[in-house]
């Protein structure tokens, strides 16, 4: 084109571009011959695939892994139910479509609705689960109705539950239905729609490995939808088991126990930090709100005062009363305060910065060693031994036993605790700190907050002299989380000396054994060491008014021990909330687990 | 701005009502796959078309030197809203690549080829060497390189696929030696293995091996490919006639409208409106590409070639992913699947071809 000539040269980049479009025109064209051969020299092999092999694929949900105790008693198990799921792209006409599933299913619009809702952002052909845990006779009268309906899709799916009901129930945790946007956050954990997976325990700690792997399965389908057979299916992989250190009588005997209080059943395997038994009262049965959808019972156990959803093990957080007088005692002996053979002399009351203090036993002890004052859990001798101490060596001590900080138990939302000390009260409250609250932390009041846990841990350590322990409910061959049974929880330079070990055990054991605080939980022929002790819930001055105007006040109450003293095998924990005294209460439900667990023994010596 | 009237009667209205009749050819298909579904995609798509055509007029208006001059602040602009995206865009299925705004959702990785096109054209625009030198190869490569890492980043690896198209389209414009080629294609390979084995998520992976073997994926797009074949096969000569395919209308079909319409079109219009469709195409990729010879400038080559080649990237991935020759990569097939801004940047690109080829003469 002559015109052209008056521009720039732009031949060589036209003659390049003009043969990239016969390129791409050569592609073109051998694309369509492809279609060619698809749609006319294939067309038959195709029709006959669109005519007899409609094939819709469907997920199929893997059962989760068992849950078993120490001697394979399944704890949680899974059965066949079915569920509803409503696809959004095949209904016709929305109000009609909700009112007549509303009438079919018997939910009100409302919570069809909200439901439907939740799901907005979700693809349209992905089914929305309405209805779940349905057995066959909820199912029936829907299948029958099925043509009504091209909406609603009904399966059967594995469903957990829990064959012992409530036992063990704060141990195992429960399932929820993840929602949209938790299972957007995380789709490394490739979690379906609608999948139930663990909210709390052992469900939550070990859901990786109790998860299965989804199958799926490939249905015929005519042209009006109705299934015609299966072309192909993968089956679901059922999730790995998962094997506990617990022990299912003992479980049940501590719940029992506890039946009707408030409290909790700490048991522990002394060498292996293994738990035995974990029992916090009240409890629930999680098998009354395995579904998807809230029922009454949730919001009921959610808003109940008495909170039975919390795991008072983990969770509770108490004043350790006169078990504290343990850390006392450890912390005293291995800083040269006092040796075994010290003497304080109780008289019943003493007077200390100016005020006057009280044993809890008003005629007085008399004069007193160490291992008697342990037995007799006597105020007046860690009042002077408090004193001596100072608030830092005992906030070290504690530390050095594991107070104040996580165990490490496999189960989420473990709490920390508190150990006061001068700095921490002056870097949270900003105040000096009084000598007058020494006295008062040394025989476990004040701002000391402890779990039951970390309790029975620091138990199993004296027990163990100075074996470190981490607790711990999955056994050693659980794959996923790395072994937890030999990770120490509290420093190994921190080690106290085996004498200290020993004297305080001592004391321990005369309180059990020779008419101590701890006698209610003798039993006969097993040598059981414990420490009991009793919480103030409210200050001495207000108790005593309640008293007076003749309401009954009640402590929480305490017992810790182990058994047997030499060798010892098993740790026991138990707190009472306004149980009253350690030595009347928890003491006693103490008895039932180590009368549970000696004659436990005595039949397979070999555990 | 008043418009010559002689600029009017150069406007290639050939290439115009190809335009429209494969847009108008998209929404009856629409209609036919979604119509049963609530939403009236069709009038949604007819409502886009009217408005990117609007656009399309807006962009004629300008003399395209306008555009190509401001081609670095638009770069900016564009690299700014990327990133803005990125930040603050709230999660959209997994990918950060939708920002609203006002009633209007925007795709700016959408907008970023239109810039992408005008950058190249500006960087080339004085580039009269037979052959690329390599310190303009890097330049041009980095300058491409911020826009596409921050669109890998979102990751939309869909979009940043048909960059190829525009930077592989400039480069060949400006001369590729053998060796240049063998080095890019080893540089593709390098990056083709290094990406597969770090950068790509499972999911990407498996489409890749689904193409390889279809039944291997039970969940994924294994089932999509093989429910796109069968419908396009079942389709035979002359299809199952307008809403009547099974596949599409029995929904084995997924992403019938957008994605996919390409595999309804051939259900439902058999092999013939197959042919129809891409002779259609052919007609107007011709139109397009064989425009070079109108352009006054180099600036005007870059721009017709660059955007004639990104659509005919987009078509041919499409056509090839639905029956299974080539991965499922989320490439809509450009004015008949459904959704605004691929209506939008496709129209605009067009309007930026008719923009150079009505200016052959200008010197206004």
């Amino acid at each position: 084109m002559p015109e052209n000539h008056i521009y720039e040269d732009l031949t060589l980049v036209r003659r390049r571009a003009n043969a990239v479009f016969w390129a791409v025109a050569v592609l073109i064209f051998l694309v369509l011959s492809y279609y060619w051969k698809v749609q006319i020299v294939e067309h038959k092999k195709y029709t006959a695939l669109a005519e007899a092999n409609r094939i819709r694929q469907r997920v199929l949900a893997a059962p989760r892994g068992l849950i078993l105790d120490r001697n394979k008693v399944i704890l949680a198990d899974n059965k066949a139910s079915f569920k509803v799921s409503l696809i959004r792209e095949n209904v016709k006409d929305e109000a009609m479509s909700m009112a007549g599933i509303s009438r079919l299913l018997g939910i009100d619009v409302p919570t069809l609705r909200g439901r439907v809702d939740l799901h907005k952002d979700s693809p349209l052909f992905e089914p929305i689960i309405i209805a779940d845990g349905l057995d066959s006779r909820d199912v029936a009268p829907i299948e029958s109705r099925r043509r009504e309906f091209p909406e609603i899709v009904v399966e059967s799916e594995p469903q957990r539950t829990y064959p012992n009901g409530d036992l063990a129930a704060h141990v195992l945790g429960y399932l929820q239905e993840q929602t949209p946007e938790e299972i957007r956050a995380r789709p490394d954990r490739k979690v379906r729609a609608g999948e139930m997976v663990g909210k709390t325990g052992v469900e939550r700690e070990y859901d990786d490995t109790l998860r299965g792997e989804d199958g799926s399965i490939y249905e015929i389908v005519d042209s009006l939808g109705r299934v015609r057979g299966t072309q192909a299916t993968v089956n679901p992989t059922q999730g790995r088991e998962v094997t506990l250190t617990l022990d299912a009588d003992l479980q049940r005997i501590a719940e029992e126990a506890l039946e009707g209080r408030e409290g909790v059943v700490v048991a522990l395997n002394v060498k292996t930090g293994g738990v035995l038994a974990l029992a916090s009262y009240p409890t629930y049965d999680p098998n009354r709100f395995i579904t998807r959808f809230t029922p009454a019972e949730w919001r009921e156990l959610m808003t109940d005062p008495l909170s039975p959803l919390e795991n008072r093990a983990i969770r509770g957080l108490y004043a350790p009363g006169s078990i504290f007088k343990l850390v006392m005692s450890m912390g005293g002996l291995d800083s040269g305060n006092i040796t075994p053979e010290t003497t304080v002399y109780c008289s019943g009351s003493t007077q200390i910065y100016g005020a006057v203090r009280h044993c809890w036993f008003a005629p007085g002890h008399g004069a007193m060693d160490l291992s008697a004052a342990i037995k007799n859990s006597c105020n007046i001798y860690f009042y002077a031994l408090g004193r001596k101490m100072g608030i830092d060596l005992i906030a070290r001590s504690a530390s050095r036993l594991g107070l104040g900080r996580k165990t490490g138990v496999d189960l989420v939302g473990e709490k920390d605790g508190l150990v006061p000390s001068e700095e921490w009260k002056k870097t949270t409250l900003h105040e000096p700190w009084y000598p007058g609250e020494t006295i008062s932390v040394a025989i476990g009041q004040g701002q000391l907050q402890v779990t039951p846990i970390q309790i029975a841990t620091m138990t199993a350590l004296i027990a163990g002299r100075g074996d470190i322990i981490r607790p711990h409910f999955a056994e050693r061959d659980v794959e996923g989380p790395p072994d937890m049974t030999d990770r120490p929880a509290i420093d190994p330079a921190l080690a106290f000396t085996k004498p200290t070990y020993e004297a305080v055990i001592a004391g321990m054991w005369r309180s059990v054994n020779e008419g101590g605080t701890g006698q209610g939980a003798r039993v006969e022929g097993f040598d059981i060491c414990g420490k009991t002790g009793s919480t103030q819930t409210m200050s001495r001055e207000s108790a005593a008014r309640l008293a007076q105007a003749g309401r009954e006040v009640k402590t929480h109450s305490w017992f810790t021990g182990f058994a047997p003293r030499t060798n010892p095998r098993i740790v026991v924990t138990v707190l009472v909330e306004y149980g009253g005294g350690g030595g009347a209460t928890a003491a006693p439900v103490a008895r039932r687990i180590f009368d549970k667990f000696r004659s436990k023994l005595a039949a397979e010596p070999g555990r | 701005m008043m418009i010559d009237r002689r600029l009017v009667r150069e406007i290639d209205w050939v290439l115009l009502a190809l335009i429209l009749i494969q847009s108008l050819i998209g929404v009856f298909f629409i209609y036919s796959s979604s119509h049963f579904i609530p939403g009236a995609y069709h009038v949604r798509q007819l409502i886009w078309i009217g408005i990117s055509f609007l656009v399309m007029l807006l962009v004629l208006v300008i003399d395209y030197k306008y555009f190509v001059s401001l081609s670095g602040y638009l770069y900016g602009l564009v690299v700014i809203l990327l990133a803005a995206t990125l930040a603050f865009a709230r999660l959209v299925a997994g990918t950060k690549s939708w920002i609203t705004l006002g009633l209007m959702q925007l795709q700016p990785s959408e907008l970023a080829k239109i810039v992408m096109i005008l950058v190249f054209a500006r960087l080339f625009a004085e580039y009269k060497s037979a052959y690329l030198k390599t310190h303009h190869t890097l330049g041009a490569l980095l300058v491409a390189a911020v826009p596409l890492t921050l669109i890998v980043a979102q990751p939309d690896l869909g979009t940043a696929m048909t960059f190829i198209a525009i930077i592989g389209g400039a480069f060949i414009l400006a001369g590729l030696r053998k060796k240049a080629i063998i080095v890019f294609v080893l540089a593709a390979l390098v990056l083709g293995i290094g990406g597969w084995n770090i950068a790509l998520k499972d999911y990407q992976k498996k489409r890749v091996t689904t193409l390889i073997n279809p039944a291997g994926d039970p969940r994924g797009s294994g089932y999509q490919v093989i429910q796109s074949k069968i419908a396009i096969g079942s389709g035979g000569f002359a299809g199952k006639g307008f809403a009547k395919g099974t596949q599409s209308q029995l929904r084995f079909l997924p992403a019938r409208h957008t994605d996919f319409i390409f595999s309804v079109i051939g259900e439902e219009a058999g092999f013939l409106g197959v042919f129809v469709v891409i002779a259609l195409y052919f007609a107007l990729l011709a139109r397009m590409f064989l425009s070079v010879s109108k352009a006054r400038d180099r600036a005007g080559v870059y721009i017709i070639f660059t955007a004639s080649l990104l659509i005919a990237f987009q078509f041919l991935i499409n056509i090839l992913m639905i029956i299974g020759l080539f991965p499922v990569v989320g490439i809509t097939l450009p004015f008949l699947s459904y959704g605004g801004s691929s209506l939008l940047t496709t129209y605009v690109a067009c309007g930026l071809v008719l923009n150079v080829k009505m200016r052959r003469f200008a010197n206004v």
